[in-house]
């Protein structure tokens, strides 16, 4: 019995040892994902985007617009128009993130929230990676899909960390599984995209399906400019959140 | 917040024969309507151990009991039997022939011009809107309709059936097609029976729909009684022209002595806006109404405070037909302190709960999260128990007052004197 064993445990051991070894570090993979979609230079040559694309929650049977504006290095606007729920707003400029919906009035993001926020206005946040996560590693690998991927966990100086899955075949992200922090908490959000196209230089995926807690959200992108012109005032604190902002530095 | 009213009802359902044999495909759909209402519960309940049950054991307990039935109503009674072991409330079987009955309102969307509750079992006129009639109909009058009685005895008489349901279903009698003309009979104030023709009219407010949820009329009114405000709406719908109403009429009360709320009759809608209206009335940040807890997330009912939130004395009115968001609302301005609760005890319908129709014929409802207001009860199976229980009469309203309204103003008055 203990020379069945053996050879079994064994094998075992080298078996570990080796998928220990298969598995490529994070950085290899993140930087990886950035040359597949285009590389550092085409990210770097632009400072501007404007994506229009559609917003459903479609257990809800809701469907609405989503427009978002994003200027390097860290500005960042997004408006959902989303039928009977109306305008939901949110932007990031000067160190200031908010929220403005018809539901629940302006708001100014603080604590884990807005560094969230703040990471997520960050302009070409994937060829910048190592000024966002402090900490990468790849921890296994999983299918997603049927599709063999690298298991990436990404740590940022606050907040939780998030788990990526990178196509080993491809190189590019197919799920992301994170925390959202808003007011009412955190909630798992489990992020599948695909439809990866290709706008000026770089892939971007132009569809995400998304399962916060229980509901179910998708988007698709339908189109991406890159480095038009954005007017200014888009960036600028809406008044009624300029007005939250004084209020509570005491102004 | 899912809503629990009229549209919930509009499946036409097939009554089933309640004693007769079971033919093989009856017999079927009974072990379907089991296996549907076992497997929504494994799949959907907010815990991953149903009522902390062993959810399989109790497959295995109550398969057999199933297979053995030889009756449509056994075959229910043993499903109730499996729900009852979860010990929570919105988990209701709805035998076909009842839910036929809360279902059977006329086609239409006219109603009288007057609203009607339901009073120690007899229906009384508690609102008059402008109805086309031959002749005046009054507060406090009861109507005679035929059949209303022998339904409000088949409803009262079901432990679940809420008293929202016996409302809409009572309220559903009176509707029909907008011109079409009905005699009614009422009982006056010497209870004398007089008949007036009442014409139909087109129902109150504007249609408002949200996603799946078919289009429900909505209407928001807000007035002066004296120097106090009074807000009533009928359905936390039409969020863009609620919500701003809501804003609007607050801010035209900055210097008012209070502010009352009318939720009574309000079934509730869209969970959100509690948290935005709350935020027009509470001015400290960080507070909020309560949690929510489903199955892989945890939300706080937050509370965005204004910047031009009223800071004066704010009633809340309920009563037995306030559910689900009004529930949320009223329960989390009473445990935080920010509001006093007028009127009779809540639904306890506060979870977002769904119905659907079994293979049977028979209605099943579910709850898909639990609810704990800020002060650390669930609003489920609870409700919102008013700081002034204060019931409305049949007495007060002849006499052309709404008793819950004049005790909310009172108090106001006191907090005014006491200022």
């Amino acid at each position: 019995m203990i020379r069945l064993l053996r050879p079994i445990a064994v094998s075992a051991l080298v078996g570990a040892f080796a998928a220990a070894q298969a598995l490529p570090k994070a950085e290899t993979i993140l930087d990886r994902y950035v040359e597949v979609t285009g590389g550092k230079a085409a990210y770097e040559k632009h400072t501007r985007e404007t994506m229009i694309g559609t917003f459903s929650l479609p257990e809800q049977g809701l469907t609405g617009k989503l427009t978002r504006y994003a200027m390097a290095p860290d500005k960042e606007y997004s408006v959902v128009e989303l039928g009977p729920l109306g305008k939901i707003e949110s932007g990031m400029s000067n160190g200031v993130a908010w929220e403005k919906s018809a539901i629940l009035g302006p708001r100014v993001k603080s604590g884990d929230e807005k560094d969230q926020a703040a990471r997520e206005a960050r302009f070409n946040s994937q060829v910048e990676w190592r000024k966002i996560f402090p900490k990468a590693e790849t921890t296994g690998s999983e299918p997603v899909n049927g599709e063999e991927c690298y298991k990436v966990v990404v740590t940022p100086p606050t907040g939780k960390p998030e788990t990526r899955f990178y196509s080993k075949k491809s190189g590019l992200l197919l799920k992301s599984n994170a925390t959202a922090v808003s007011q009412m908490g955190e909630v798992a959000v489990e992020v599948e995209v695909s439809d990866y196209k290709n706008f000026d230089g770089i892939l971007y995926p132009t569809r995400s399906k998304q399962k916060a807690g229980t509901q179910q959200m998708e988007i698709a992108i339908t189109s991406l400019s890159l480095d038009q012109p954005i007017p200014s005032e888009v960036f600028e604190l809406p008044a009624e959140v300029k007005t939250l902002v004084d209020k509570l530095s005491g102004k | 917040m899912r809503v629990c009213g009229r549209g919930a009802f509009w499946l036409v359902l097939l009554a089933v024969p309640a004693l007769a044999q079971l033919t093989p495909d009856q017999k079927q759909a009974n072990l379907a309507s089991f296996e549907s209402v076992w497997t929504t519960i494994r799949d959907k309940h907010w815990e991953q151990n149903p009522g902390g049950l062993d959810w399989e054991a109790i497959h295995r307990e109550y398969r057999p009991k199933m297979e053995a039935t030889a009756s449509t109503e056994a075959a229910r009674a043993v499903i109730r039997e499996m729900l009852g072991r979860l010990k929570q409330t919105h988990f209701a079987i709805f035998p076909a022939p009842v839910y036929q009955a809360l279902d059977s309102s006329q086609d239409g969307d006219g109603w009288p011009g007057f609203e009607v509750h339901v009073l120690d079992g007899k229906v009384i006129v508690t609102e008059v809107a402008q109805p086309k009639t031959n002749g005046e109909i009054k507060l406090g009058w009861e109507v005679l309709q035929e059949g209303l009685a022998p339904l409000i005895s088949q409803l009262e008489a079901d432990p679940a059936i809420h008293e929202l349901q016996l409302e809409r279903a009572v309220a559903a009698r009176l509707t029909g097609p907008v011109s079409a003309a009905h005699v009614i009979e009422f009982a006056d104030e010497t209870n004398t029976h007089v008949t007036r023709l009442v014409k139909l009219i087109p129902p109150r407010g504007e249609f408002s729909g949200f996603g799946n949820l078919p289009p429900q009329p909505v209407w928001f009114e807000s007035k002066k009684l004296g120097n106090t405000g009074y807000i009533r709406f009928n359905m936390f719908l039409d969020l863009m022209h609620v919500m701003t109403e809501f804003g609007e009429a607050v801010q035209k009360c900055a210097h008012c002595d209070g502010l009352v709320i009318d939720l009574r009759g309000n079934p509730g809608g869209i969970g959100g806006m509690a948290m935005g209206m709350a935020g027009w009335l509470v001015s400290r940040p960080g507070m909020r109404l309560g949690t929510m807890y489903m199955r892989g997330a945890t939300l706080n009912f937050a509370i965005n405070p204004r910047t031009e939130a009223y800071g004066g004395p704010v009633a809340v009115l309920v009563d037995g037909s306030s559910a689900s968001t009004s529930e949320i609302f009223a329960g989390g301005l009473k445990d935080l302190g920010r509001a006093r609760i007028f009127g009779t005890r809540t639904a306890a319908a506060a979870l977002p709960s769904v119905i659907t129709r079994l293979p049977n014929g028979d209605g099943f409802q579910y709850a898909v999260a639990n609810y704990i207001s800020e002060g650390g009860k669930p609003l489920e199976g609870n409700g919102v128990v008013p700081d002034e229980e204060v019931k409305l009469t049949r007495e007060t309203l002849l006499a052309g007052h709404d008793a819950v309204v004049d005790a909310a103003l009172n108090w106001i008055r006191k907090q005014k004197d006491t200022r």
